[in-house]
């Protein structure tokens, strides 16, 4: 049991490093491929790109995601042949590790949504090993036995060339159908299948022969490679293993040694600590106790100034630690930031993905400047960016001919931008130069009229809303622009705009906060509505049971809130009504009080029921009509309805008042 | 001569009209969160293209009593200034051209009576239309508060 929970502990720092990791690779290959276009080679990022591969290989074996560790094993292999040929990785072999990192990326996704990541796709991992690095063409052909030479492709080649070069033996055998041979249930299908057991076929070609009774047989030539004997094979066809022959390599120059023994790889060489976003929280949180201390030692100055005392070096003091408190809240938020371009990095790979080179090209741009964002945002903001993309690949991007006839350039672009604005917030567009929406269109599906853009907006964003009813492949699935909506605005507390022109593209805005205030809050029912409190506020939660409290006496007929005692532990306990304090008492029993400390005193709230604990984004409510003490703020619980987030310590500030009769 | 769009609407028996350039725009009414302690005209909080924002309930800023059963009921969504909020009304009606010229000042006679709600006042085909004061109906006077 406790291997299991040290595992889950290992899968959070797993995805974050990881993910760093394969935004590393791709900004390699990036330059890499920069590099290539220029004509000229990058070997200190074919370098980088080895030890990022390395490193995700060694964590994924840590733990066990064998789909990862397959994938950078034959990545690596590639890229180390690469290092070795001088730096040299071509475009066919960016191309293919690029489709990798892709593969390793989303896997890495599934693992932090702790679904079951796909196997390792056996073609891109055929793909990879059948890649050479350092050559656009094949190099020189390997020997190879009998006329196989003449008889392979380029790619057949490849894949047996870069298996024989990693060590993988060779074999080429020939397989003669007998009557006999399939009485005993030897057929060429067994053959196949067997062979694919021990081995990787590379090809089985038929051709006709001669028998010893003069009459034209069928035999298969068959090429594999693959880590067994010569016995093993001839076994499988029912030859003898002096007919099963196998095919090495000439030796091959010594290869240059390499600069560092591989066990001395380090993961990536910058001044860098990784901290997992709840230490950073955790550190916030103890930051707001240090304010609130703050507050107390502020307000026991006061009153010794108001007793004649001389307090002007207390005051000194506090001042420069009122300075000191404000710079280290800024260095936590500054230490919660990351830069957007490498939260944008993934989108490069996206594109890669769904582009199809003669049919739909694409080109993505983006600029990010030196913006920068809190992760928490960019954890939320990702999904949304991404399903934007997709949208207006899928959507919006014309294939190839179309934008032919329309006089536009082949690749249709997609441009992500982002910039501060006002410090505080980030604005970013998603823009295509694709066909743009058609509000007529959308209109008749929506079966409402659509007069400008944000009643597109609205008709885009209802839940279930498609322009198309065929859900294609790429935008079918993920999330759906609701959910953007949502992202956007409810979770984000953030704003989405549309402006969409017939022809010429589409842009979607997002406007969302560089920061926000995620606290972990109960939920709980109070007399019609739900309510959240922040858990670092609840001192305790416990059942109530009627017996043990007691109301002492009232004045007359009492005020309009009534205030009972409780015993606990060793100490009286006020009680209060939640409901008759909010008056929105419905008269139903309370079964749970929470019991929050109030200027060093315990006092106890009684609610309806707890319903949950779970973590929110709060918004402030700014607006003259609605700022009430003891509400913080509201939040979105998912159903869309705003819920209020109370502060129990302010509102048991006026209760003593609303006792008296 | 100056005419302008203006969304008219509906609250008790009375037709009244805003400016279309002060209303963001028009949303069907499901649900407000009531927040404890606010004036009894404030139907609570709504989240809406993005924006949290208070809704003030017409009938009751205007005297009315409340009615339990209405479909139609409509939030116009206003800005004033840096303020976005939602009106609550019984229905919105329509988007009308009124002429500028058409309105006149309220017989002073209501200036109690309305509390200065009403700024102006229309009369379209025998038709009455009352201008409202968003700024004073959502509390101005809490804005400086």
């Amino acid at each position: 049991m406790t291997e299991r929970v040290d595992l889950q502990e290992f899968v959070g720092g797993f995805v974050a490093e990881a993910e760093e990791l394969v935004a590393a690779a791709s900004a390699s290959l990036k330059e890499i491929e920069a590099a290539n276009a220029a004509g000229t080679t990058r070997p200190k990022s074919v370098r980088d790109l080895f030890r990022a591969l390395h490193t995700i290989k060694g964590l994924a074996g840590m733990i066990g995601v064998e789909p990862i560790v397959e994938l950078a094993h034959a990545m690596e292999t590639l890229v180390r042949a690469a290092e070795r040929a001088g730096g040299t990785l071509r475009a066919g072999a960016v191309e293919v590790s690029v489709q990798a990192v892709q593969a390793i990326s989303e896997r890495v996704r599934a693992i932090a949504e702790q679904r079951t990541p796909q196997p390792a796709p056996e073609s891109l991992l055929a793909a990879l090993a059948a890649t050479d690095a350092s050559s656009e063409q094949p190099s020189a052909p390997p020997p190879i036995a009998k006329n196989w030479d003449a008889r392979l492709s380029q790619g057949e080649r490849q894949q047996l060339f870069v298996a024989l070069r990693a060590g993988t033996p060779g074999w080429s055998l020939t397989f003669y159908p007998t009557e006999e041979k399939s009485a005993r249930g030897i057929s060429i299908a067994t053959v196949r299948t067997r062979l694919a057991e021990v081995g990787e076929l590379i090809k089985v070609v038929p051709r006709t022969l001669k028998g010893d009774d003069g009459k034209m047989r069928v035999a298969f030539d068959i090429l594999l490679t693959g880590p067994t004997t010569a016995e093993a094979l001839a076994e499988v066809v029912a030859a003898t293993a002096a007919e099963v022959e196998s095919i090495a390599l000439a030796p091959e120059p010594a290869p240059a040694p390499s600069d560092e023994p591989d066990s001395d790889v380090t993961p990536m060489g910058r001044a860098t600590v990784r901290v997992e976003l709840a230490r950073l929280d955790d550190l916030q949180e103890q930051l707001s106790l240090l304010i609130v201390s703050r507050y107390r030692f502020e307000r026991e100055i006061a009153r010794l100034h108001e007793v004649g005392q001389d307090v002007r070096r207390l005051r000194e003091i506090a001042d420069v630690q009122a300075r000191q408190l404000r710079d280290l809240r800024r260095a936590i938020l500054r230490a919660r930031m990351v830069r957007v371009t490498e939260v944008l990095e993934p989108l490069s790979l996206l594109i890669r993905s769904l582009a199809r080179p003669g049919l739909k090209e694409l080109r993505l741009e983006l600029d990010a400047a030196g913006a920068e964002v809190d992760k928490a945002v960019a954890d939320r903001l990702l999904p949304a960016i991404i399903h934007l993309v997709r949208n207006a690949v899928d959507h919006a991007i014309e294939p190839l001919e179309e934008r032919r006839r329309a006089d536009k350039a082949p690749a249709g672009t997609i441009r992500v931008t982002c910039r501060e604005v006002g410090g505080s917030q980030l604005e970013l567009a998603i823009s295509d130069d694709g066909r743009g929406i058609d509000r007529a269109a959308v209109a008749r599906k929506a079966g409402k009229p659509i007069e400008n853009d944000e009643d597109l907006l609205d008709v885009l964003t209802a839940p279930g809303f498609s322009t198309r009813d065929v859900v294609t492949q790429t935008s079918g699935r993920g999330v759906g622009m609701d959910i953007v909506r949502r992202i956007a605005v409810a979770d984000l507390g953030g704003e989405l705009t549309v402006h969409s022109e017939l022809g010429a593209g589409t842009t979607f805005r997002l406007r969302v906060p560089v920061t926000i205030a995620i606290i972990d809050v109960f939920s709980f029912q109070c007399g019609p509505q739900a309510f959240v409190v922040p858990v670092a506020a609840v001192e305790e939660i416990f059942e109530l049971s009627k017996s043990s409290e007691v109301l002492p006496p009232t004045r007359g007929h009492g005020g309009e809130i009534t205030v009972s005692l409780l015993a606990r532990g060793d100490r009286p306990l006020p009680v209060v009504s939640l409901g008759a304090l909010l008056r929105i008492d419905d008269g139903r029993r309370a079964e749970k009080a929470m019991v929050v400390r109030r200027n060093g005193e315990l006092l106890a709230f009684t609610v309806d029921r707890m319903i949950g604990r779970q973590e929110v984004v709060v918004r402030p409510l700014e607006d003259p009509l609605v700022h009430v003490a003891g509400i913080a703020g509201a939040t979105d619980l998912g159903d869309g309805r705003p819920t209020l987030v109370l502060d129990l310590a302010e509102l048991g500030a006026g209760i003593r008042e609303r006792t008296r009769a | 001569m100056t005419k302008s769009l203006h969304v008219t609407f509906r609250v008790g028996t009375a037709d009244y009209a805003l400016p279309a350039a002060d209303v963001l725009h028009l949303e069907s009414f499901e649900h407000a969160t009531h927040v404890p302690g606010v004036p009894s005209y404030v139907a609570g909080l709504v989240q809406t293209r993005g924006r949290l924002i208070p809704v003030v309930d017409l009938r009751a800023r205007f005297g009315l009593p409340p009615i339990e059963h209405a479909i139609d009921r409509r939030i116009v969504v206003v800005q004033v200034g840096p303020r976005v909020a939602g009106l609550l009304v019984d229905s919105a009606r329509e988007v009308l051209q009124l002429d500028g010229d058409s309105f006149e000042k309220p017989p002073e006679i209501l200036d109690h009576q309305s509390a200065g709600f009403v700024k102006a006042v229309a009369t379209v085909m025998k038709r009455l239309y009352l201008l409202v004061d968003v700024p004073r109906v959502i509390g101005e006077e809490l804005s400086h508060g």
